[in-house]
């Protein structure tokens, strides 16, 4: 764990120290692309504050071995403000209402203090930057309904936690960028296997505001950027689950979840290439080992191609949108099934950047721990606005 | 017709492709979690209620241990089917002392995080025992003792070197008279390796407590590890009892509505197989049918369960004695094994079979071998017939 710590430290002062006095040549691009401070709808009100949001509706009709299932969900209605509060200050928070009001959650505050480009010092409720889709998941900037299997299945996403670190970027090169974010947050907790009926889930570990063992976990990605044309990042999340001593007295063994993940964001040749991989390891105590796995990995692959621009007359910026998506992910590595894989068709309309009318099918299959599969088919409609 | 054929052929089509791209749902005569056919529509809802608790894993927050084998119903009986070896229990005793003192009759090697899992006493009598599968108990429970009683042939009366025996059980005071097999007195127990129990409800009811941790208002106490002393009880913080009498009556009826899948298609090679399967007396124990008496389910009632099994203790030889009695029986004693649903094993074990009580045999043919005791003249004119006669009889019992 020291070797972490150290890594933390030299991220957060050491190499924003040593780039403060380079030339500042970095084009003006968001830190994130579609990230918190990349909204393309934050309505100024009265003074500093700006506000905005996104709501997404999706119609769902799904079909696992014949068995047929229909619903309309309300899927999310997300609330966004931002503040200017001097030049070195800002601050942005948002508030998800998922799915009606069955989960309220405040996915975002947190106030910036820029020092220099190269070095923020960031405090809050922070996406936690583990791979890039957590960073940007804003439904209208996603080109398929459903979220990467990988990022909400394995790592998480959303994933929000409190703590506090630094960001900054800084220039490589005459157009190519490196970015950092790094950042001690409250980690997961040991939810993740006693909530958890069908084995290791690691999202049930979220929301661990007060952290359950009072030691940090640590999270922090890198990425480099040659061109605007290409993103690739490197993220880590580490640190204890469990409660692992309590007033003084040891109660168990320091058990660890770190996740890695590396991810690729691409324009080649008119199609757009995303895509996430990555490995979650869980020390599991050895009474539930069989029943949690201690390793789970996953990647997505979207490639989407943008048309007909200018087809609609009477909508002249509206354009189109073809995309396919590989997904698999692996619950445990360590035996033959509990892993699920499909593929995803999707075609969008969009009559502006902001707003996407989506249409999925979805065809893949799922296997439980006896390796006994299920074959399923989605059909998806999904409306997502900025506003 | 011009016009309909082409009509026809595109509607054909059609819905090829769209089972393939929609999915489609696999006949029920090919899996283990099938409704009887003829239930009502209030008994196909118990039965979907009790399709869900089955299925429904536990987790520490709603119960599970504080020791514990597995999560869930479904996680030990895959597809409602048997189970593999690595989901095989470990059953010990002290000859027919359960042994409780000492975390006897079944060995919890799993814990919640921060219980100690029990750990296998020494000079104890243990046996290793695969989980069965559930569909078809309904059938059999129907089944009147009588029928079963008809098969008994204690002291081997007709010489044949095999003497069934019925086993005679207590039930669990839990169980009431109304239920088969409950009730006090003696009771033919039908269920398990051993026939050691004689009611669904309380195979049902021991499962979750022992295989899960689960407490029920059948059995409200947390079965804990006495090996370990007061941490791994404190650490079950589920309110007990963890799952109602309500949802404990729908899985024994969803279990008892399961049908047996059915077998493969005749063939001229499985006709013949099935003439050497009674030639050479299998049959004698593997009895192919009974018929069903009354049973509050109108489905279960009056019907042919063609399961391949006398329901009675046979002495299995030294190959197959785990020399632990249980129940009625003694260590050399097993129920004979239905057949039924063979066919469909593979497919829901990520294709390998373990066949016998501990999963040991891995085909048939093995799993014959094994037959020893009052089985040894039957598997010696096994041994006799020709490669292909064996290979018949063998693809025979591989389409039940």
């Amino acid at each position: 764990m020291k070797h972490v710590w150290l890594a933390a430290l030299v991220t957060t002062v050491a190499i924003p120290g040593t780039l403060a006095a380079q030339q500042d040549t970095v084009p003006d691009r968001p830190f994130v692309r579609g990230g918190v401070y990349d909204r393309p709808f934050l309505f100024e009100l009265l003074g500093r504050a700006a506000f905005g949001g996104y709501a997404e509706f999706h119609t769902r009709w799904a079909r696992e071995d014949g068995i047929n299932e229909f619903t309309f969900v309300p899927k999310r209605f997300n609330l966004f403000t931002a503040a200017q509060v001097s030049d070195f200050v800002r601050f942005s928070a948002e508030l998800e209402f998922e799915e009606g009001t069955e989960e309220i959650l405040l996915e975002f505050a947190a106030i910036d203090l820029t020092i220099h480009r190269a070095f923020a010092f960031r405090a809050g409720m922070l996406l936690s930057p583990i791979g890039r889709f957590n960073l940007a998941h804003d439904s209208p900037l996603n080109e398929f309904t459903d979220r990467p299997l990988v990022s909400t299945e394995i790592f998480g996403v959303a994933l929000s936690e409190p703590g506090l670190g630094a960001l900054g970027a800084f220039p490589v090169g005459r157009s190519g960028r490196f970015t950092y974010e790094a950042y001690l947050v409250n980690g997961f907790s040991d939810a993740l296997i006693t909530n958890s009926p069908e084995g290791t889930r690691i999202p049930l570990g979220r929301q661990n505001f007060e952290d359950n063992n009072s030691a940090p976990s640590f999270v922090g990605r890198v990425a480099w950027s040659p061109s605007l044309a290409l993103e690739l990042g490197l993220s880590a999340h580490h640190g204890p689950y469990n409660q692992f001593s309590a007033d003084g007295v040891s109660l168990d063994d320091r058990r660890n979840v770190s996740l890695y993940v590396v991810d690729l964001d691409a324009a080649v040749a008119g199609f757009r290439l995303s895509g996430e991989g990555g490995l979650g390891r869980i020390s599991i105590p050895a009474a539930l080992s069989g029943i949690n796995a201690g390793r789970q990995s996953g990647f997505y692959v979207d490639v989407v191609r943008d048309f007909g621009r200018g087809w609609i007359p009477t909508m002249p910026v509206a354009f189109f949108s073809a995309g396919l998506r590989v997904d698999i992910i692996d619950f445990d590595t360590q035996i033959p099934g509990d892993d699920k894989r499909q593929i995803t068709l999707g075609a969008n309309f969009r009559p502006t950047n902001e707003t996407v009318f989506k249409f999925n099918y979805v065809r893949g299959r799922t296997t439980d721990r006896f390796n006994n599969a299920a074959q399923f088919a989605k059909l998806l409609f999904s409306a997502a606005t900025y506003f | 017709m011009r016009r309909t054929l082409p009509l026809l052929t595109l509607i054909t089509v059609a819905a090829a492709a769209c089972d393939s791209l929609f999915t489609s749902a696999p006949e029920d005569a090919d899996v283990f979690d099938a409704p009887i056919p003829g239930l009502t529509d209030a008994e196909m809802e118990v039965f979907l209620a009790g399709d869900a608790a089955f299925e429904e894993p536990f987790s520490a927050t709603t119960g599970l241990g504080p020791i514990f084998n597995d999560v869930a119903c479904a996680a030990c009986h895959s597809g409602d089917g048997r189970g593999r070896t690595s989901n095989a229990l470990t059953r010990f005793s002290r000859g027919t002392d359960p042994a409780r003192d000492i975390g006897g009759p079944q060995l919890q090697d799993r814990a919640i995080n921060g219980a100690v899992p029990e750990q296998l006493p020494p000079g104890v009598d243990v046996s290793v025992r695969l989980p069965p599968p559930v569909f078809g108990v309904g059938l059999i429970e129907a089944i009147p003792v009588a029928s079963i009683l008809a098969n008994v042939d204690s002291l081997d009366a007709d010489a044949d070197g095999i003497s069934g025996r019925p086993s005679w059980v207590s039930a669990a005071e839990f169980v009431p008279a109304d239920e088969v097999g409950g009730g006090a007195g003696p009771q033919l127990g039908r269920f398990s390796r051993k026939a050691q129990v004689s009611s669904v409800l309380q195979q049902t009811v021991e499962a979750y407590q022992q295989d899960m941790g689960i407490t029920t208002d059948f059995l409200p106490v947390e079965n804990i590890n006495p090996q370990s002393g007061a941490a791994t009880l404190a650490r079950d913080r589920a309110p007990d009892p963890e799952v109602t009498a309500s949802t404990v009556r729908a899985v024994v009826d969803y279990v008892r509505m399961l049908a047996p899948p059915a077998p493969g298609e005749a063939t001229p090679v499985r006709t013949r197989g099935s003439d050497l399967f009674d030639q050479v007396g299998c049959d004698r124990c593997h009895v192919r049918q009974f018929r069903t008496g009354p049973s509050r389910i109108a489905a279960l009632a009056d019907q042919d369960v063609v399961l391949y099994s006398d329901l009675l203790l046979h002495d299995m030889g030294d190959a197959l004695a785990d020399n632990r009695p249980d129940g009625d029986a003694n260590g050399r004693e097993w129920r004979t094994t239905p057949l039924w649903g063979l066919r469909l094993a593979r497919e829901f074990l990520n294709g390998d079979l373990f066949l016998l009580h501990d999963g040991r045999a891995t085909t048939i043919a093995e799993a014959i071998a094994f037959h020893g005791g009052e089985a040894a003249q039957v598997r010696a004119a096994f041994d006799a017939l020709s490669a292909d006669d064996r290979a018949a009889l063998i693809d025979f019992v591989a389409s039940r």
